[in-house]
């Protein structure tokens, strides 16, 4: 008996050491060890270093207002993009599924950028908005369009909207797309029999039969919007000053192209890690329950 | 049926509508990158009255194109092939093993799905440099290996489960030891789900930034997306040439896209449904 077990941790061992040796090296330790480094004051170059305790997150949260207000800016932008990402990718997907011929067609255009690296896509865009739109602008005299697009920060949160939903939509669509096949056809039929409009067909059979793509795509659209970093790269740098600035952004620079204090940035990545975490619970709790009822 | 057809006719013309926003970014990337400079401030809209390809002949050499996709394709058929590699391994046999240790090492891998890549690029850069992976192609698909395992097993562990027991059981009465049954009889049953965690893979590989900035120093290991962030660094007023370079990098996924583009849209949905 012994032997055989023995021999079952070697197997064990062969068949899953490879992954986790990897992923524990490269993922778990330093998940573990960020968190560790937040309580200290260390900086990255120096041996020693002193614990804290929460010094780090009290300087981080009441005397950082830059931090602070990248967090806001942040959710900001989360809650347009949750919103509005699935909106056009679910209108998109329902529309591009009622077509027959244009399907594929309509189907490639609307992916092909999400193709694209996120960062390429910012920059494209920048000559977008740098370049031919003031052109534009002053050869058509649309006061509309002749603003400050990447320079006024207000104006400048749109712009990177725009980026990342051109971006980002025709994944989400992909995946509401997939969900829409999922629904019989002989459901919507019967619903049109029975003298459901177009609008209700939708709302009553449709919708509740792809509440799990809902879900997944809520789910997908939170994580990658806290995580957002290249666009606000590409397009604004986080400027003018900080005035666009993501969380992050604000940690990177923190940590790699300001003074070292990978104690302090570190404590930051952990709020950054606790307010996804919080989101996300909620979000699956309150879908989970949704997906129950319908 | 008559407004049927109109409000069918409504919504293609929608379509096109956003089809052609959708596209303009790209066709005046397109169009701009074989202008001149003086050409393209006339105006940014209109069709180049003469076509040059002198801005491409410049960015070629300036992102030293062949060399950088030569780095990117490394990365990702390494970072793939261990990840594929390593990670089917470890799914199947966690999916065929109950016990404690199996689960606690499951859920270890589960629970780091959440942790964004910002919450550990400080402690991992310290990682990568004690280890000596930093600044090589190599050392980042091996980094990738790392990251992208946990969800490559999450998918596994999942898929594993709809394969019968009996086949293992009828390899192992013919034979069979452990790692014969599973590159010989398993194995080749995973093809599937290995080609949806590919292709995820793959999309985020190629068109990683943050990683390769950390990672890569030297610019003879840089990345086809790491050269062109530098060309835009470097000649942010030069227009024409950063054109020509964002067309050349995008060239090669619209190929990929254009031979696999189902297996694509297949595995994005389903690497969703099953995640």
């Amino acid at each position: 008996m012994p032997v055989k077990s023995y021999k079952k941790y070697i197997s064990l061992f062969t068949f899953i050491g490879p992954a986790f040796i990897l992923y524990a090296i490269f993922l778990l330790i330093p998940t573990l060890g960020g968190m560790y480094y937040s309580f200290t004051d260390w900086n990255g170059l120096n041996r020693d270093y002193d614990f804290i305790g929460l010094g780090n997150f009290i300087e981080a949260l009441k005397e950082d207002p830059d931090f602070v207000s990248s967090i806001f800016f942040t959710l900001k932008y989360v809650l347009f993009m949750v919103v509005l990402q699935n909106v056009f990718a679910l209108l998109l997907a329902v529309f591009i599924e009622s077509r027959k011929r244009t399907k594929g067609f309509f189907r490639t255009i609307f992916f092909m950028p999400n193709m694209i690296s996120t960062i390429i896509s910012a920059f494209m865009w920048t000559f977008v908005f740098a370049q031919v739109i003031p052109q534009i602008a002053e050869k058509t005299a649309i006061s509309f369009l002749d603003q400050a697009w990447i320079g006024d920060p207000k104006v400048s949160f749109f712009s990177i909207l725009t980026v990342s939903l051109w971006n980002g939509v025709g994944y989400m669509m992909i995946i509401y797309l997939a969900g829409l096949q999922g629904v019989p056809q002989s459901l919507k039929e019967a619903a049109v029999i029975d003298g459901a409009s177009a609008f209700q067909t939708f709302r009553n059979v449709t919708l509740p039969m792809i509440t799990h793509a809902i879900t997944i795509c809520f789910f997908l659209t939170l994580n990658g919007a806290f995580k957002v970093f290249e666009v606000v790269y590409g397009l604004t740098g986080g400027g003018p000053g900080r005035s666009t600035q993501v969380i992050t952004m604000n940690i990177y620079e923190e940590a790699f192209s300001n003074n070292f204090r990978y104690g302090y940035a570190s404590a930051k990545s952990v709020i950054l890690f606790v307010i996804i975490l919080i989101f996300t619970l909620i979000q699956i709790q309150v879908m989970k329950k949704k997906e129950l009822e319908a | 049926m008559n407004q049927k057809k109109s409000s069918s006719i409504i919504i293609t013309v929608m379509l096109s509508i956003g089809a052609a926003i959708s596209f303009f970014p790209i066709y005046l990337a397109i169009i701009n990158s074989f202008k001149t400079q003086g050409q393209m401030f006339e105006s940014f809209v209109s069709l180049p009255t003469s076509i040059s390809f002198d801005n491409y002949v410049n960015a070629f050499k300036q992102i030293n194109l062949l060399n950088s996709t030569l780095n990117s394709v490394v990365i990702s058929v390494l970072g793939i092939g261990g990840i594929v590699f390593c990670a089917s391994l470890a799914g199947y046999k966690l999916s065929r093993t109950s016990g404690k240790v199996s689960s606690i090492i499951f859920f270890l891998f589960i629970a780091s799905m959440l942790v964004p890549f910002h919450s550990i690029m400080i402690p991992l850069t310290r990682m990568a440099k004690a280890l000596h992976v930093q600044g090589t192609t190599y050392g980042l698909a091996i980094i990738y290996i790392g990251l992208g395992v946990n969800m490559a097993v999450f998918l596994y562990h999942g898929f594993v489960k709809s394969i019968p027991r009996e086949l293992e059981e009828a390899a192992q009465i013919d034979g069979c030891n452990e790692y014969q049954t599973f590159f010989r009889i398993i194995f080749p049953l995973l093809v599937p789900i290995t080609v949806t965690i590919a292709i995820l893979d793959f999309l985020w590989i190629w068109n990683d930034f943050l990683l390769p900035l950390l990672m890569l120093t030297d610019v003879e290991n840089y990345t086809l997306i790491l050269s062109t962030n530098t060309l835009f660094g470097e000649y942010n007023k030069e227009w024409s040439l950063i054109l020509a370079a964002l067309v050349l990098t995008a060239i090669p996924v619209v190929i990929i896209y254009s031979f696999f583009q189902k297996f694509i849209m297949h595995g994005i949905a389903e690497g969703a449904i099953k995640g």
